[in-house]
């Protein structure tokens, strides 16, 4: 029974003892703090932003996004794209050293590009359910998610961030995706 | 001036006096102010230095300040809740961050809310607080299991394996929030199965919130966060249901972690007491 320290994390504690617990409020009572562990979560990830932001002044990778006349030119140059990616992910993942200091910014960078991506793809599969589109559109935009998508995987891959930490939890609002 | 840092308020013990764990402050020694058959578990702190903007806003935002408090105040309760030799007193814990202004106006509130303090205690006495964490392992592989069973997504998937990358893309996405959605449902299913089975167990349960990976420093999504309200009697097959449950869980990419007891901090706050 009282070997319940050495198996009990940190986050148990405070689960309990920052929400949880008996509350007494008067006029002879003062309370240090009031968290909200939820809150708490994103003032996290917001501080490992500003200690990044010190260390990048880099910008994003130029993307060539000039739409080609011909068709065949554009899809193959995305499926070049997809491939380039492709490749690279395994790479990047076994290089297993994610740039951590920078994890928290591109997280939330990312977080908001995959926001606008989801976006774009649920209008995307809208037009293409209405069937107001060609085949040939279906196959370059299909191919254009695609290519976004996998250039995603690429950043996320480069920063070591996992699909599920695409999010940002904005407290009573929900999360943002 | 110095006020008083309240801890828990306890049944009466044989021995209130003794404290080995240090009060909140990390200098003032933890003592108790008797009040009937309660006892009130308290540490002097400096009013000033408590109140001050400095700490208030420590308390918010510094989270290794909040870490190294939050435990202090957890491991007074702890003691106080392991003062008897035989079994535990029972406890009122308080939560983090209560202080009074000075010693009558602890006793103030001892003499107006005895009889509630003494009818909460009464409600947890013989009972201990376990929690049950849950978290996802692996969803790829909780996914595939989705798959596995799935017969409209398996015909799915061999439709799109004929199809032009593009077209495919769509088709591949499609079946992606399926399987998604499949899963979610699937987890929801597992989890109120578990919420419903331990509290067969137990005397309460309660969901708390589930806590992102910013606070709980692991990989793996936590999917799952209660925590029961277990009779001393109770508590052997209650560790027996979890642990069945458990390798059931494991097969299923799911990982169970489960502590106690703990003070009964989900099953003492019920309503703020003005």
């Amino acid at each position: 029974m009282m070997n319940k320290r050495d198996k009990v994390t940190l986050v148990e504690v405070l689960d309990k003892v920052l929400e949880k617990g008996a509350v007494i409020n008067g006029d002879m009572v003062i309370r240090v703090a009031d968290v909200d562990l939820v809150y708490l979560g994103l003032r996290l990830i917001l501080t490992s932003v500003s200690k990044a932001e010190e260390l990048s002044g880099r910008s994003p990778g130029s993307h060539e996004r000039e739409l080609t006349e011909e068709d065949r030119a554009y899809i193959d140059k995305l499926q070049k794209e997809i491939k380039k990616a492709e490749e690279n992910i395994p790479r990047l993942i076994n290089a297993g050293s994610p740039r951590e200091t920078e994890q928290g910014l591109a997280k939330l960078i990312l977080s908001i590009v995959e926001l606008i991506r989801k976006l774009m793809e649920k209008e995307a599969f809208r037009r293409v359910r209405k069937g107001s589109l060609s085949q040939v559109e279906i196959q370059k935009l299909g191919l254009s998610l695609k290519a976004v998508k996998k250039k995603m995987q690429e950043i996320q891959a480069i920063f070591g961030i996992a699909d599920e930490d695409l999010n940002l939890n904005l407290g009573p609002l929900g999360d943002l995706l | 001036m110095d006020g008083l840092y309240l801890y828990c308020i306890r049944d009466k013990t044989e021995d209130p006096s003794s404290f080995h764990t240090g009060g909140i402050d990390g200098k003032k020694e933890v003592f108790t102010i008797i009040h009937n058959e309660l006892e009130a578990v308290v540490s002097r702190v400096s009013l000033s230095k408590f109140t001050s903007r400095e700490i208030q806003k420590k308390a918010v935002e510094d989270l290794n300040w909040i870490k190294e408090k939050a435990v202090i105040h957890e491991d007074v309760i702890e003691e106080a809740m392991r003062a008897a030799e035989d079994g535990l007193v029972n406890v009122i814990p308080m939560r983090f961050g209560i202080i009074f202004k000075n010693k009558t106006g602890l006793e103030e509130i001892l003499s107006r809310d005895y009889v509630k303090m003494r009818r909460l205690l009464n409600k947890i006495r013989g009972k201990q607080e376990w929690s049950v964490k849950v978290y996802l392992m692996d969803s790829e592989r909780f996914e595939l299991i989705i798959k596995e069973i799935n017969e409209e997504i398996r015909l799915k998937e061999k439709e799109m394996a004929s199809m032009p990358e593009g077209m495919a893309y769509f088709m591949e996405e499609e079946l992606k929030e399926a399987v998604r959605s499949e899963a979610n449902k699937e987890l929801e299913t597992i989890l109120d199965a578990l919420f419903r089975r331990l509290g067969e167990e137990a005397a309460g349960s309660v969901k708390t919130k589930i806590l992102d990976s910013e606070m709980t420093g692991k990989t793996e999504r936590m999917v799952f966060n209660a925590a029961f309200l277990v009779h001393v009697d109770k508590v052997d097959p209650f560790k027996k249901a979890l642990e069945g449950i458990d390798e059931d869980m494991q097969t299923k990419g799911l990982h169970l972690e489960y502590s106690g007891p703990w003070p009964p901090f989900n099953f003492t706050n019920g309503g703020e007491q003005a």
